[in-house]
């Protein structure tokens, strides 16, 4: 145990260590140098592009610079380790600095009454005013006592008879601004650290008609309708869905979600934030019938999705059972899939049947028609002509339990600016004396902010103490 | 559409007005042309009142939406926070300045091309009313007049871009006020001015003012896109310049209210916060993409 006593006072080494740590998060100067520190490296991130492919850096800065974005990770500047640690070390900071100023100045300001006060540092203030007035001291008392009132200080007095004192303070609470807003940058941040752990974000493309699911909740959501508002003018002015909440089976809460309006159900929020036509699926599709070699096809049929229907004039039945809008092929999973959600490769998928018999499932595509025979060991193709597509829309959702802790940092952040920068802590004090025939007043004070309204409040009250017609 | 563009055109030649007379009065101290000076700065503010209207009424939204609205915003707000300082401390040759700056921002916004000044409705980011609002107007018939999370934004942003112009302004007399005091200069053409030091609390009271309002901005921003879009902060470059710009002023209440940071090194911070603005409203809009860009 002894080797673990420094010379520290004989305190542990962990107590000496943690006291370096408290003074040097304890510092205005660290303040100053976090401060500056995160504008100017806040800058690169807003030069250098961030979380491009590593291509394109190489393009723009070449190999040498890149591997030092890399390195350095500003490419996904906001998000490094380095930047972390500076808003860390700046929350710290707050921190320390609330702890340590908070209390004295809280104990300091409740017992400001008792604070013991020597005249002659009156003519110490930056602001003080020694005069003659040509009154009893009583009346110049009375004077003061009003001048005072009328500026909605408080006061008290002490003394009496030749020699009167007063103390006048207003806007205490002023002094608690820094400490309030200081406190709301810390309850916006750990609002925001516990949404981000204690909740996620999701994203969802629904179909017209269809359900879709929500992770880690006990209810469903249903889009009834998506719909696209325009201006006169044929700009898009709103995107919309209906949605219904579906909670066991049962339908009970619908509303009409859009940008800037979101769904809020049990905690968790639907966001309109994107639609665009389904790239797997279609309301329903047209197909003809033609002569295998030939290049002229019958009168286009109306198949539904997944509805099986016989095709008139021929002995075969089909159903719709896939879409691919840009169609891709895996070789290695052996699965057709929508490389991109455009439809620069339509592609329908079907079951042909014979009676009751599955005899193919072929792939038919709008723009090569005939490229593979749809029914094998037969006289007729069939070709895929048109289609109707089926509209998406796509909900983003979060859950987000710190948004209520970061509503209450910003009504805090609010209150403090108010208290910081619009209330102003001003003590005066003065000396009533009488001086032969006349009464000497001397009188001066502080204030913790904004000088010039004080030195002008100063005067005023000067003025009405000196003159007779202030008196009333 | 017309009809703010005619206003523009007015209150464009009210400011050059307003800015030359401040210069005469700084210059030849003479009391009735400073007099009217600030008889003119009212009439300017005025019509850029007039601009406000018509625009909003052209546009049938708050008139915040596009670079040119935002400048009219700022110049108004700026003129509006000078005549308060000026009834307030009662020093005129300051108004050389500002009024000074904002006929520059006069000039800019003429020069935008054309279609960021026309009135546009709104995007649908951008609609956002609020429903408590909305509700307490709507037994007036008033509902649609309720403003939301964008007006309040926009709003509280510019406040505080004209209090950091002001503050710059200020600034930049100090350094020259403080240069001809140092010489031992009276008199003279910095004469007309106060003297420093108060200057120097004038260009304090001023980001007094900036800073809380720009804070109300970003914050207000971050929780109208978390209402919004589900996602607080997302680094967005007119984001992160508005960072920028509210750490440097922070860095400037800091120095100053705790290390006693005053006189030209306070004024060199101001001017240096007032070019991270300058960056944070124009620059970012023209060179680099994004949500904000207004230019886009």
């Amino acid at each position: 145990m002894q080797d673990k006593v420094k010379e520290g006072g004989g305190r542990p080494w962990y107590r000496v260590a943690g006291s370096k740590i408290w003074y040097f998060f304890n510092s205005l100067k660290l303040t100053l140098f976090v401060l500056i520190t995160l504008a100017v490296v806040s800058i690169f991130g807003t030069v250098v592009e961030q979380n491009l492919p590593v291509e394109e850096y190489l393009q723009k800065y070449g190999e040498k610079w890149t591997s030092f974005i890399l390195t350095a990770r500003l490419h996904d500047m906001y998000h490094s380790y380095w930047f972390l640690a500076l808003l860390a070390m700046l929350a710290l900071n707050i921190i320390v600095c609330t702890f340590e100023r908070f209390p004295p100045k809280w104990k300091a300001l409740l017992n400001h009454k008792s604070e013991k006060f020597d005249a002659r540092l009156i003519e110490k203030f930056a602001n003080h005013h020694t005069f003659d007035v040509a009154a009893s001291p009583e009346a110049v008392k009375e004077r003061v006592v009003n001048a005072f009132r009328k500026k909605k200080y408080d006061i008290i007095t002490s003394g009496g008879g030749g020699e009167f004192r007063l103390y006048a303070w207003k806007g205490r609470i002023g002094r608690l601004g820094s400490d309030f807003t200081h406190i709301s940058l810390l309850l916006i941040l750990l609002g925001a650290i516990v949404g981000s752990f204690a909740g996620y974000k999701d994203f969802r493309a629904v179909f017209v008609g269809g359900e879709m699911s929500v992770p880690k909740a006990d209810f469903r959501l249903k889009l009834d309708k998506f719909w696209i508002d325009y201006y006169d003018s044929g700009q898009i002015k709103q995107y919309n869905s209906l949605l219904t909440v579906i909670e066991d089976g049962k339908e009970v809460m619908k509303k009409q979600i859009w940008v800037n309006e979101p769904l809020y159900y049990k905690g968790i929020r639907f966001y309109q934030s994107s639609y665009g036509t389904a790239w797997n699926r279609v309301s329903e599709a047209e197909i003809a019938v033609q002569t295998k070699g030939r290049t002229e096809h019958g009168e286009p049929m109306l198949v539904k999705w997944e509805t099986l229907t016989p095709l008139a004039g021929t002995k075969y039945s089909v159903k719709l059972i896939g879409y691919a809008g840009d169609f891709a092929y895996d070789e290695g999973t052996n699965q057709v899939f929508s490389k991109s959600a455009e439809s620069n490769n339509p592609a329908i998928h079907l079951e042909i049947y014979d009676g009751d018999k599955l005899i193919s499932t072929p792939w038919l595509f709008l723009k090569y028609p005939g490229i593979f025979p749809a029914i094998p060991n037969a006289d007729e193709d069939l070709v895929f002509t048109g289609y109707k597509g089926i509209m998406y829309s796509g909900i983003s959702i979060n859950k987000d339990p710190g948004t209520n802790i970061v509503w209450a940092g910003s009504i805090v952040m609010g209150f403090g600016f108010i208290l910081a920068f619009f209330v102003y802590h001003r003590r005066v004090w003065v000396v009533v004396r009488e001086s032969g025939r006349s009464t000497e007043v001397k009188l001066g004070g502080m204030i913790n902010k904004n000088n010039l309204v004080f030195e002008k409040e100063l005067k005023e009250i000067v003025e009405s103490i000196s003159s007779e017609k202030a008196r009333g | 559409m017309i009809l703010s563009l005619v206003f523009f055109t007015f209150s464009f030649v009210f400011y050059l007005v307003t800015s030359l007379l401040y210069i005469g009065h700084w210059i030849f101290k003479k009391k009735w042309i400073g007099q009217t000076a600030t008889a003119m700065a009212f009439v300017a503010l005025l019509s850029t009142t007039m601009i406000l209207i018509a625009r909003a009424g052209e546009s049938g939204h708050a008139p915040f939406s596009n670079l040119w609205e935002s400048m009219m915003l700022f110049v108004w707000a700026t003129n509006a926070g000078y005549l308060i300082l000026e009834y307030k401390h009662k020093f005129r040759a300051i108004g050389a300045f500002v009024m000074g700056l904002e006929f520059i921002a006069m000039i800019s916004a003429s020069l935008l091309p054309y279609r960021f000044k026309s009135a546009e409705p709104l995007n649908p980011a951008l609609q956002n009313k609020w429903h408590w609002l909305m509700d307490v107007l709507r037994p007036f018939g008033l509902e649609k007049y309720a403003i939301g999370w964008l007006d309040f934004h926009v709003f509280t942003t510019f406040i505080g871009y004209a209090g950091f112009a002001i503050s710059f302004g200020l600034s930049l007399i100090y350094l020259l006020k403080e240069r001809s005091e140092a010489n031992g200069t009276k008199g003279g053409i910095m004469g007309a001015f106060p003297e420093a030091r108060i200057i120097d609390e004038l260009s304090y009271r001023a980001i007094a003012w900036g800073f809380p309002f720009l804070a109300t901005g970003i914050v207000s921003g971050a929780v109208w896109a978390n209402y919004a879009w589900g996602s607080y902060w997302s680094w967005d470059p007119k984001e992160t310049w508005s960072l920028i710009t509210w750490f440097i002023y922070a860095a400037y209440l800091h120095a100053r209210v705790t290390r006693g940071w005053r006189g030209k090194r306070a004024a060199y911070i101001s001017v240096a916060g007032f070019l991270a603005v300058i960056f944070l409203y124009w620059g970012v809009s023209f060179v680099l993409p994004g949500l904000h860009a207004y230019a886009s």
